[in-house]
């Protein structure tokens, strides 16, 4: 976006030296009229622009300010924890009174994952909460992983193994399978590689007991921001999402929940039949499901807190996941179930943020066009001015996340250096690509049609499941 | 529902500004977090507001002297308005052009309704709600920087009573409009929730200041202070990054302005904003300010011949914040303002700066908070400092005696003097002159249409709705000798003209202006109204080959 608008800008300035020429060898009159503001030929004579002209100034002005507003109020969502002090500070988890009546179920759903396994139950089992249990949900054709979660249980009386005997396996029917067996009044679902501090369970209960919530969505943070230029950026929007987003969309009673660190009480998500075995991004949904009938979800994020994860291996699979959440998304969009919101203002902004990965495609697609059209065209000043308005708007979330990215660095006493502000500001515009590109993918996979869906569900399923589980740390 | 968790406790939050309401006295009463809905702070304000407005209002368009700088500056908000683009000379990049952008929005609706109003007696009346704005932002900011709610009425009346403030807060000076911008600044810096967004307003209410006149750069630094001062830890570097990003970038779109006419760097055959800045970076200096015989002492006098009290005072006060910060709750949370007048202050005593006469207009909002500030932290002195529990009634009763007659003085000194200014301010008519010139120009000449007159800025658009052609039939004086656009149009000099009005400003500057100064030579008073060096002569160009470039 950046380097079209700059061109753009030294065309026109060509354009107009040529203009200005044409227009001193025509004139007769005052030359100061000549050379009087072009904002005037907006203002004053719109009459005089060719009809085609107007036509394209009016698109151009049109586009502009869509992209403005929507990157202004993606902004001021991203921004919203920091609104004011008591904003931040209520978006921590408070203290823990000592006392515990809630019992936990906590979901472990493992697939081909026995080298992790282990160390996670363990350390699971390190809470200082004294009432849970240990469901690990394994695959009946995974003898490794099953196991290892044998080996567990036979020395734990916590931990109980169930086996997923699905023939086309996922994340969703995996937990569905598990939760008949759940005897604690609270699921929650942790992923195989999760590092969980012992102490969550504890401050998870005090939430549960004093907010009356149905679901606890806790922090999740992808923590190795120093592996790449991506995984600096990926690293950065959980910072962001988990830090602040989530929490507006949790105040304005509109939430698509984490896939993991997530709470729900077990009687409420068997009244809501469980997860959606045929959606992409189920954690989604099922936050979207509950929060459209009016359960009370709560957020908490503390950086010690926050379950830590790792971004995706390769850029290729960061794409893969991107595109996967956000066909998901759109799923979720189609579902409907938002529709049942009673806001007006909650359904906006449901539509806005399922909608984002379509969104995300026609910027992706409508900046580079705008910029053309800007560029080939010379428009008058004013309307000039207006295609520089989402460049602002770029500009002061860099600033944000540049001043964002410092934050993180303090509160998980990592060293940020100046290579890393530089990788985030640079890295910026190819990531963006990276999101359009996912976005663009997602739509095309979602538009080859339903006939397709069931035809990728047959075919690569039992690949497709692994491989999500492996990636999975949904938004 | 859904909702976030509550708030941890407020212990957590701290209160970020180190003076907690122990460490202040009683009559300190903390601001209310909605000043709105306090209904003494709304009578107070209120009152002073009317009686503000009653005093600026009151007589403004026939006093002070119309001033050549409020000609030039309604005429292009009226350029503006006729579509004729920033100006109806070249735009030159003089200054941005917000200012008399703002102007044009104001006036759009008076104007549209009967056009010969857009004269600079008729639309001085649009300064009033400038001023009416201001004043309530005074008010507001003084609550907000935990002044007691008598102090910000006194800072409130200081600002919009001084004899000062009522001669110059009635001309039409960009000067005016950017204060308003930037009182707003420090009005959302100081923001009682500390709220990201209202930093962010105060980055773009600054800019816009800064847009409206550039002078008001060198206020930034104490906005920055302010903003330091009242942000909360966990909170501040998104606030204050968040409000440079805003100010920077609202800020860049001057040059950038600059940028798409291809004007931005000079150039032959066209203005550049280079140009402009560098014009203004290198006005002749006036002098050093203290010394007799200078231009600068001559402004400084003119400033302290309306009021000491305001200028004098309150450069004491903001000396005295700065010299008791480590003591003084007042002086730290007044850290802002007092900065400003000590910067404005610094500023005004280069040894030879330019320094215009409207100089003063910027720091009159910070002078009268600090000198409230600073009489508020004198009556704390002297009726609460030292103050032990079972003090003796005599003891109290004595304080109390002394601040009655600190206040009567201070009363018997300031109140005569205002008086006597603001009463001349309401009743005497400088304009006369200019209104029967006006007159004259506009029902003696036969032809306007086809007559050419060099007149002042003031006078020019009354000649302008009297039927002038703007631009090369009524003609700013100075564009006869400055701008190649007008020479051009006068191969044969002043030959070309068929009058002068000889205003005090036109006499003054024709020293430097050879047509100008030719054409009053070779002219003739056919009219004179006033007298002294005050007078205005419509003087008709003697020779009668008349013809030129028409």
């Amino acid at each position: 976006m950046g380097e079209s608008v700059t061109l753009n800008l030294k065309v026109r300035k060509h354009a107009l030296h040529r203009k200005r020429l044409r227009a001193s060898q025509i004139t007769h009159s005052l030359c100061a009229v000549t050379r009087r503001s072009r904002l005037s030929a907006v203002s004053g004579g719109i009459g005089d622009l060719g009809g085609d002209l107007l036509l394209t100034s009016v698109f151009i002005a049109a586009v502009s300010l869509a992209l403005f507003w929507m990157a202004a109020f993606t902004l001021w969502w991203q921004m919203h924890a920091w609104r004011t002090p008591e904003v931040l500070a209520s978006t921590r988890f408070s203290r823990p009174d000592g006392a515990e009546q809630v019992s936990f179920s906590l979901l472990l759903p493992a697939r081909h994952e026995q080298a992790v396994l282990d160390h996670t139950i363990q350390r699971l089992l390190e809470s200082t909460h004294t009432d849970f249990e240990i469901i690990v949900i394994v695959g009946h054709d995974d003898p490794e992983t099953t196991a290892v979660a044998e080996r567990a249980a036979a020395r734990d009386p916590r931990v109980r193994v169930v086996v997923d005997t699905h023939e086309k396996k996922n994340k969703p029917k995996a937990m569905n399978t598990a939760l008949p067996h759940c005897r604690g009044a609270v699921v929650g679902v942790f992923d195989a590689e999760d590092q969980v501090h012992p102490e969550l369970l504890a401050h998870v209960d005090h939430a549960f007991r004093t907010t009356g919530a149905d679901v606890v969505q806790g922090g999740v943070q992808l923590i190795n921001f120093h592996s790449s230029w991506y995984s600096l950026r990926n690293c950065l929007e959980y910072f962001f999402w988990f830090r602040s987003r989530l929490h507006l969309h949790a105040q304005k009673g509109f939430i698509p929940l984490g896939g993991n660190t997530v709470f729900v009480r077990t009687d409420v998500l068997r009244e809501a039949d469980g997860w959606d075995p045929n959606c992409l991004a189920e954690d989604c949904d099922l936050g979207v499901r509950l929060s459209s009938v009016g359960k009370k979800v709560v957020v908490a994020y503390d950086s010690d807190m926050v379950t830590r994860e790792e971004t995706p291996g390769s850029l290729m699979s960061l794409l893969k996941q991107r595109t996967r959440w956000n066909q998901g998304f759109l799923q979720v969009y189609r579902k409907q179930d938002w529709r049942q919101l009673p806001g007006l203002g909650q359904r906006l902004l449901a539509r806005y943020t399922l909608m984002t990965p379509f969104l995300q495609a026609f910027s992706g697609v409508i900046i580079p066009l705008n910029a053309a059209i800007a560029l080939f065209l010379d428009v008058p000043v004013g309307i000039a001015f207006l295609t520089f308005l989402p460049l602002v708007t770029a500009a002061v979330t860099f600033v944000f996340e540049v001043v964002g990215l410092h934050d993180f660095g303090k509160q998980y006493g990592l060293r940020v250096r100046l290579t890393h502000y530089v990788k985030l500001v640079v890295g910026g515009p190819f990531y963006q690509v990276l999101l359009a590109g996912a976005a663009v993918r997602a739509v095309w996979r979602e538009q080859r049609g339903r006939n397709d869906w069931e035809l990728t569900t047959h075919v690569g399923a039992h690949l497709a499941a692994a491989e999500t589980i492996r990636e999975d740390v949904p938004a | 529902m859904t909702s976030t968790l509550p708030a941890v406790t407020t212990s957590t939050v701290p209160a970020q500004r180190r003076p907690a309401p122990e460490v202040r006295s009683a009559d300190r009463t903390p601001p209310p977090a909605r000043l709105r809905s306090s209904r003494l702070d709304l009578l107070l304000c209120g009152a002073l507001l009317a009686a503000i407005l009653v005093v600026q209002g009151w007589n403004i368009s026939a006093y002070p002297t119309l001033s050549d700088d409020e000609g030039t500056y309604l005429a292009q908000a009226w350029a503006v308005q006729q579509g004729k683009g920033l100006a109806h000379y070249t735009y030159w990049y003089d200054h941005p052009p917000l200012g008399w952008l703002q102007l044009a929005l104001l006036t759009w609706i008076p104007s549209a309704l009967d056009p010969g109003a857009m004269t600079v007696g008729t639309m001085r009346l649009a300064m009033l709600l400038i001023s009416a704005v201001s004043a309530v932002l005074v008010y507001v900011l003084g609550r907000r920087l935990s002044l007691p709610r008598w102090a910000a009425g006194l800072a409130m009346a200081l600002f919009g009573l001084s004899p000062l403030s009522v001669v110059l807060q009635r001309e039409i000076f960009l000067d005016n409009i950017a204060v308003m911008w930037l009182l707003l600044a420090f009005c959302l810096a100081a923001s009682p929730s500390r709220h990201l967004w209202h930093h962010f307003g105060a980055g773009l209410a600054a800019a816009a200041g800064v847009l409206t006149k550039e002078t008001m750069l060198v206020v930034l630094p104490a906005l920055l202070v302010t903003m330091w001062r009242h942000s909360h830890r966990d909170t501040r570097k998104f606030a204050l990054t968040g409000a440079v990003t805003a100010c920077a970038l609202a800020g860049f779109s001057y040059p950038l302005f600059a940028l798409l006419k291809g004007e931005l760097l000079p150039g032959s055959g066209h203005v550049s904003l280079w140009d402009g800045v560098t014009y203004q970076m290198t006005r002749p200096g006036s002098g050093f300010i203290l010394d007799r015989g200078t231009g600068s002492y001559g402004v400084l006098q003119s400033w302290l011949y309306y009021d000491r009290v305001l200028p004098l005072g309150g450069l004491v006060g903001a000396l005295l914040l700065l010299a008791t910060w480590r003591w003084s709750v007042t002086a730290r949370a007044l850290a802002g303002p007092a900065l400003t007048v000590a910067i404005l202050a610094a500023l005004a005593l280069r040894p030879n700066g330019y320094l215009p006469a409207m100089y003063v207009i910027q720091a009159l909002p910070f002078l009268a908070l600090v000198l409230a500030a600073g009489t508020a932290s004198a009556a704390h002195a002297v009726l609460r400092r030292w103050r032990a529990e079972g003090e003796r009634r005599l003891v109290t009763g004595g304080r109390y005696a002394l601040a009655a007659v600190l206040a009567v003085a201070a009363g018997a000194y300031v109140v005569p003097r205002w008086y006597d200014g603001d009463r001349t301010a309401v009743t005497a008519d400088a304009n006369a002159p200019y209104r029967a010139a006006a007159t004259w120009l506009g029902s003696e000449v036969e032809n306007p249409g086809d007559t050419r007159v060099l007149v002042d800025d003031a006078l020019w658009l009354d000649l302008v709705h009297a039927g002038y052609r703007p631009g090369l039939g009524a003609i700013w004086f100075y564009k006869a000798d400055l701008d190649p656009a007008v020479t051009k149009t006068m191969p044969h000099g002043w030959r070309d003209l068929d009058y002068v009005v000889a205003s005090p400003t036109v006499r003054r500057d024709a020293v430097d202006l050879p047509n100008v100064k030719a054409a009053i030579e070779h002219s003739a008073p056919v009219a004179t109204f006033g007298t002294g060096p005050d007078r205005i002569e419509i003087r008709r160009i003697q020779q009668a080959a008349v013809g030129g470039a028409r």
